[in-house]
């Protein structure tokens, strides 16, 4: 193992953080929190693919393609969710859809 | 002797609930009177005969009442000479002046309540006088103060009327509250409420706990009996039918102080300072009363400020140690009182409720069966020799002479002068009232207009010749009260009945010798003599008329804060009632709805904002649920790393 | 007599009663006179329990207890069904149904709207009140207290005037913060006690043994002592009290006065002292404090009153202050005393209650300014008004005395200071009694009113109550020796 463990750890919680503000802060396009959530999946499939190269186990790695299967079906879900709700409202702005409001 | 005593109670009671349950509907009018009165003299035989029978103090116990543990107040009766002298006292002052109460109110519709209270008002009284116990006491004690409200409040549609009421009732409440810690106090101390057991246990006690009873006690004292500082309910309590004056000043009521003084006093005698307190307090009633009733021009108001004075000396008499002389004054007080206020009574149903004596006169032709026995009644008060009040007064005065030292002997004074003043004021009154020439009422200037309102619609304009049973009761009072003094004649003369009756009460009072004792009496006489001369120098003959007019001025100075009762009145609204009624209000307003319940409901209010914040939360913002949700995670990440660190 | 299930027929008979009338919905006159029916029967139910005084109880009753129940209910969780009567139970239970007859008469005519919903209420509170004054198990204990709230809240709430709703959800937060306080303390001891013996239970039979650290015996108390006083009330909690009676209608102030507040009184006896003995001695002293400024206090406000229903609830919080004066010092005598006192407050004050809806139902104001000269117009009405209010005014030989008396006369020797204050205490209720019964009674008429006098439902409720409390304050000894063993048990006295 040329990395160590604790740079990709360091890595991955950037990418997620990254992730985390993108999909808090870029709240008036879905499509921009979707990515933002995709960013933190990375960090979190980065984390296992470390942790499996750091104890020689392929645990982490299935887990890793587990995940992007996993994120390649529920994108593509959002994706089609996105457009219904552009078609609904014209808008990809997340604020404006408020149905679960108590009133 | 259980049988009389229960009678002696019972009569009154169940007259006065009879009448107020079956009065005006079973009853007719003459079978309420004849009832009412019925029972009084029927209370007044059992009394009779109770004193044929008597041989020694008897204890009776007729029910349970409170009885909780160890405290203990059963409805127990006592009977010994003290409470035994009351009860014939009362039970025959009290049937002279029903009597008179039938002629009085004979055009009076609310007759019913009338009877029942003042039957139930007897009831209470007697209910005092033999109670066994502090709380039976307690209870005659409270009762007499209900109806003396009620019956003082009697013509209630006159706010006037009412106010007096509540005015007496309330002020002598306020004494109360001196019997009531006393009460409960000597129950912790001695673990009995029996009042022979506990006036055989006075020496047991410090000097000082002692004191504070007595002083307790004599807080009671005062307000139930009218003394300084308490004593501003009884003028106003002429504002009730004058049967009910003369049922009050006379018989019951005000004595109550009295006696509870004298009851409880082997236990409080003890202690000199209680009985310095007594004797200053019942000296400076007796002057104030008397300073005030010389300036006074109302004929019922003059007898209520005689009355404070005349229990002031009962009071005096008390603290002197006098037990016999203060039972002496008090029972001839009783008769000659009762008889001036039903004499007053006559005058003024015959002058068609007018109150004012500057506008009465030559009443001597006109009422002569009034006259004649308010003459020995107003001759009994001023303390002219021989007459009984004068033997009355002058054992009182004699008692504190004899006890002696620097302050009795000043009280001796302060009682020789309220002597003199009394028998000026008592003159004045019988002169301006009785004597000059007659003079029709409706020629008379309108002045003191606030006097005329008493004048009752009740009342039928034109009343006739007075009715017999008014004037007819007066006799035998004023027989009793002039040959009064045979009850208890002074020592040289033989000695007296009362005082070798009441011997195994009071023990052995010591006697003057002969010759201060005469000079005493002479002195006495010869300062009753000086008033009565002084009050004819001023009112006599033609100097009548003279004053007359000078009355119709408005008064001034001395006379008008004589005439206001020394303006203890407008002292007392200013110090308590204005303040108390102010913060009644204050504390309603500002404190509990403005301090505590304010409060309480802003901190709702603002539950309710903080709340109403909350729910913002909620509204269903998919960001701020991503915000919520991530900060969660973040802090649910802290504390881990927290907790394995 | 087989007793076995007296005490729960006893608790459920109102409820049960309640839900018959369910099905007389439309026939309203029906529905009344089956409630009232109901109410008779409860209430004969119950004095007939006076005569169950000699009965032995079952096993394993507690001492002073003559009737006792006791079945498991939830056993996972230790609650248990037990229901148990003594002399102090005795007469609040014959107090809660004669209350609820009186109740049901006064508002016989005034409630004109959802009628069989109003007597329902009433009998479902009857049955939770009566359920507070038996239950030994504090969570049974906590089930009823609640119960009882929720009907007064509607009373309040439906048929109320003014500011019903504020007053009706203000009293209804009032007592449920300090209840919901009162079951974090009942299941913190529930806790605590099965920790300590192993036995997780709720009876309180089985609770009074329980150690605590001097601290959290305070804190427990004091969370019990808040639901109580609240209920009480003491001052400064009290607040309520004066709205709440104000806009509830004659029935609810009437079981309000009567009823409700003797229920945290009762807890306070019951649960309160003895649960945790030390901890109450170390709060003696504020609740005397408390209690005096009640009794002055309160007194004195009432002097101001304007609307007669203020007067009288605040005067309902003076003469509470006896009460909690004489439960604070706990000695038999001003225990006793305090117990004849909540006795005779309920009678009291329920005529006094009802008195003010009689008028308020004739004239339609409760204003003491608009009144005046009653006397004249209806006599008979007067006199029982002047009764009552002397009653209330503490003058010997009536109810109320004989409880104030024994009360100061117990406490006198545990508190001096605090007992001469209340006797200052005593006067107040007087000045303001007066001053009602002048502006009202004498004086000169102010306004007209259609004014007429008591009818013969109306007399025969007060001319009960004046009986009640003309015998209790000649002949309170029946009552006084019901009491003795139970208060005697309570404070380690000798009976």
């Amino acid at each position: 193992m040329i990395v160590p463990l604790a740079h990709v750890l360091v890595l991955a919680v950037i990418l997620f953080c990254l992730g985390l503000i993108c999909t808090l802060v870029w709240r008036s396009n879905v499509i921009m929190m979707l990515i933002g959530i995709e960013i933190m999946l990375n960090a979190a499939m980065l984390v296992f693919v470390g942790g499996a190269c750091h104890w020689g186990t392929a645990d982490g790695q299935v887990f890793a393609l587990m995940i992007m299967a996993m994120t390649s079906a529920e994108v593509s879900l959002a994706l089609a969710l996105v457009v219904y709700l552009h078609r609904r409202r014209n808008t990809v702005d997340t604020d404006e859809f408020r149905e679960l409001q108590d009133q | 002797m259980k049988l009389y005593l229960e009678l002696i109670i019972l009569l009154p009671l169940l007259g006065g609930i009879s009448n107020a349950l079956l009065g005006g509907r079973l009853f007719s009018r003459r079978s309420s009177e004849f009832v009412a009165c019925a029972v009084i003299w029927g209370s007044c035989a059992a009394a009779l005969t109770a004193a044929y029978s008597y041989r020694s103090p008897e204890v009776v116990e007729i029910a349970t009442w409170l009885s909780d543990f160890d405290f203990k107040a059963p409805l127990t009766l006592y009977l010994d000479p003290l409470s035994l002298s009351l009860c014939l006292m009362i039970t025959f002052v009290c049937g002279l002046i029903h009597l008179y109460a039938v002629g009085y109110m004979r055009d009076d519709h609310c007759y019913v309540r009338f009877f029942a209270l003042l039957n139930l008002f007897v009831a209470a009284m007697l209910t005092l006088v033999l109670a066994e116990n502090l709380p039976l006491l307690y209870l005659g004690w409270e009762g007499v103060g209900f109806c003396s409200y009620a019956l003082i409040g009697f013509w209630y549609s006159d706010p006037k009327n009412a106010t007096a009421g509540r005015k007496a009732f309330i002020v002598t409440r306020i004494g109360d509250i001196g019997l009531g810690i006393a009460i409960v106090w000597m129950f912790e101390l001695f673990g009995t409420e029996s009042i022979t057991r506990l006036n055989q246990m006075g020496n047991l006690l410090p000097v000082g706990i002692v004191t504070a009873l007595g002083l307790l006690m004599l807080l009671a004292a005062m307000g139930k009996s009218a003394q300084v500082p308490l004593m501003v309910w009884l003028p106003d309590a002429m504002a009730g039918p004058t049967p009910v004056s003369a049922q009050i000043h006379a018989a019951t009521m005000v004595t109550a102080g009295v006696y509870l003084l004298m009851r409880m006093f082997p236990l409080i005698g003890s202690s000199t300072t209680v009985s310095a307190a007594i004797a200053i307090t019942g000296a400076l009633t007796a002057f104030y009363g008397a300073t005030c009733a010389v300036a006074q021009r109302d004929l019922k108001r003059i007898l209520a400020f005689s009355t404070i004075s005349q229990i002031g000396y009962m009071m005096l008499g008390v603290g002197s140690g006098a037990i016999t002389a203060a039972t002496f004054h008090l029972l001839v007080h009783a008769f000659f009182k009762a008889l001036l206020f039903l004499g007053a009574g006559c005058v003024i149903t015959t002058l068609h409720h007018e109150q004012d004596i500057f506008r009465m006169g030559g009443l001597r032709h006109k009422l002569p069966g009034t006259y004649w026995p308010f003459l020995a009644g107003a001759l009994c008060l001023a303390g002219l020799p021989l007459t009984g009040g004068f033997f009355s007064k002058d054992g009182i005065l004699s008692a504190v002479w004899r006890t002696g030292g620097m302050l009795y002997g000043g009280l001796y004074l302060v009682g020789l002068m309220t002597a003199f003043i009394t028998a000026v004021y008592t003159m004045r009154m019988l002169l301006v009232v009785f004597g000059g020439p007659s003079t029709p009422l409706s020629h008379q200037a309108v002045d003191g207009a606030d006097l005329t309102e008493n004048k009752d619609k009740r009342m039928v304009s034109g009343v006739g010749p007075l009715p017999r049973i008014m004037e007819w009761p007066l006799i035998p009072l004023a027989l009793l009260g002039l040959g009064g003094g045979l009850l208890n004649l002074p020592e040289y003369l033989g000695g007296g009945l009362l005082h070798s009756f009441l011997a195994p009460l009071t023990g052995h009072e010591p006697t003057l010798p002969h010759a201060t004792e005469l000079l005493l009496q002479g002195s006495a006489a010869i300062v009753a003599l000086a008033g009565t001369a002084t009050a004819w120098l001023r009112y006599g003959g033609q100097r009548r008329s003279l004053r007359l007019s000078e009355a119709q001025q408005p008064a001034r100075g001395l006379q008008a804060f004589l005439r206001e009762g020394w303006r203890v009145d407008q002292l007392y609204d200013l110090l308590f009632v204005r303040p108390y009624v102010r913060l009644a209000t204050l504390l309603w307003q500002r404190v509990d709805e403005g301090c505590i319940d304010d409060n309480l409901d802003r901190t709702s209010t603002q539950l309710g904002r903080f709340g109403n914040m909350l729910g913002g939360l909620g509204q269903g913002r998919v960001s701020l649920s991503l915000t919520g949700m991530a900060i969660a995670a973040a802090l649910m990440i802290a504390w881990l790393a927290w907790m394995t660190a | 007599m087989n007793t076995s299930l007296l005490l729960t027929s006893l608790v459920f008979l109102p409820l049960a009663g309640g839900f018959l009338l369910l099905f007389m919905g439309g026939r309203a006159q029906t529905a009344k006179i089956t409630a009232l029916a109901i109410a008779l029967l409860e209430a004969a139910l119950a004095c007939s329990t006076w005569f169950c005084q000699g009965a032995i109880p079952s096993a394993g009753a507690p001492a002073g207890f003559f009737l006792y129940e006791d079945f498991p209910w939830i056993e996972q969780l230790g609650i248990r069904y037990i229901l148990g009567m003594d002399g102090i139970s005795l007469l609040l239970v014959i107090l809660a149904t004669v209350v609820t007859v009186i109740a049901m008469l006064v508002s016989w005519r005034s409630i004109t709207e959802k009628i069989t919903l109003h007597y329902l209420l009433l009998l479902a509170m009857e049955s939770g009140i009566i359920g507070v004054f038996l239950s030994l198990d504090l969570f049974l204990f906590y089930l009823f207290w609640e119960l009882m709230l929720i009907p007064m809240f509607f009373l309040i709430g439906i048929w109320g005037h003014g500011r019903n709703i504020y007053s009706a959800v203000k009293f209804f937060l009032y007592t449920l913060v300090g209840s919901l306080l009162m079951l974090l303390a009942i299941i913190a001891l529930y806790l605590i006690h099965g920790a300590q013996s192993g036995m997780y239970s709720f009876s309180l039979a089985a609770l009074l043994g329980t150690h605590f650290s001097p601290a959290t015996g305070l804190w427990l108390y004091a969370a019990f002592l808040l639901a109580f006083a609240v209920k009480f009330p003491i001052v400064p909690l009290h607040t309520w009290l004066p709205d709440a009676h104000t806009d509830a209608p004659t029935a609810g102030s009437v079981i309000l006065a009567g009823l409700l507040l003797k229920t945290g009184a009762y807890g306070l006896i019951r649960f309160g002292y003895p649960l945790f003995p030390e901890a109450a001695r170390t709060l003696t002293p504020l609740l005397i404090g408390l209690a005096v400024t009640g009794i002055i206090y309160a007194s004195w406000i009432a002097f101001a009153q304007k609307d007669m229903k203020r007067l009288v609830a605040y005067s309902s919080v003076g003469h509470m202050g006896f009460v909690a004066l004489g439960i604070a010092v706990w000695t038999p005598v001003a225990l006793s005393g305090a117990l004849l006192q909540m006795l005779n407050h309920g009678l009291t004050t329920t005529a006094l209650f009802a008195l003010v809806g009689m008028l308020d139902e004739r004239a339609h104001t409760r204003q003491i300014e608009d009144y005046g000269g009653l006397w004249g117009k209806i006599p008979l009405f007067s006199v029982f008004f002047v009764l009552f209010a002397m009653a209330s005014a503490g003058l010997p030989g009536l109810n109320n005395f004989v409880g104030e008396f024994l009360v100061l006369t117990g406490s006198f020797k545990a508190a001096h200071l605090a007992t001469i204050l209340a006797f200052i205490g005593v006067i107040l209720p007087l000045v303001y009694t007066v001053r009602l019964i002048q502006e009202l009674i004498f004086q000169k008429e102010r306004r007209t009113l259609p004014l007429s006098d008591l009818t013969l439902r109306e007399m025969s409720v007060l001319a009960f109550l004046a009986l009640c409390d003309i015998y209790i304050g000649m002949h309170p000894a029946p009552l006084l020796d019901i009491l003795k063993q139970p208060v005697a048990l309570l404070t380690g006295g000798v009976p």
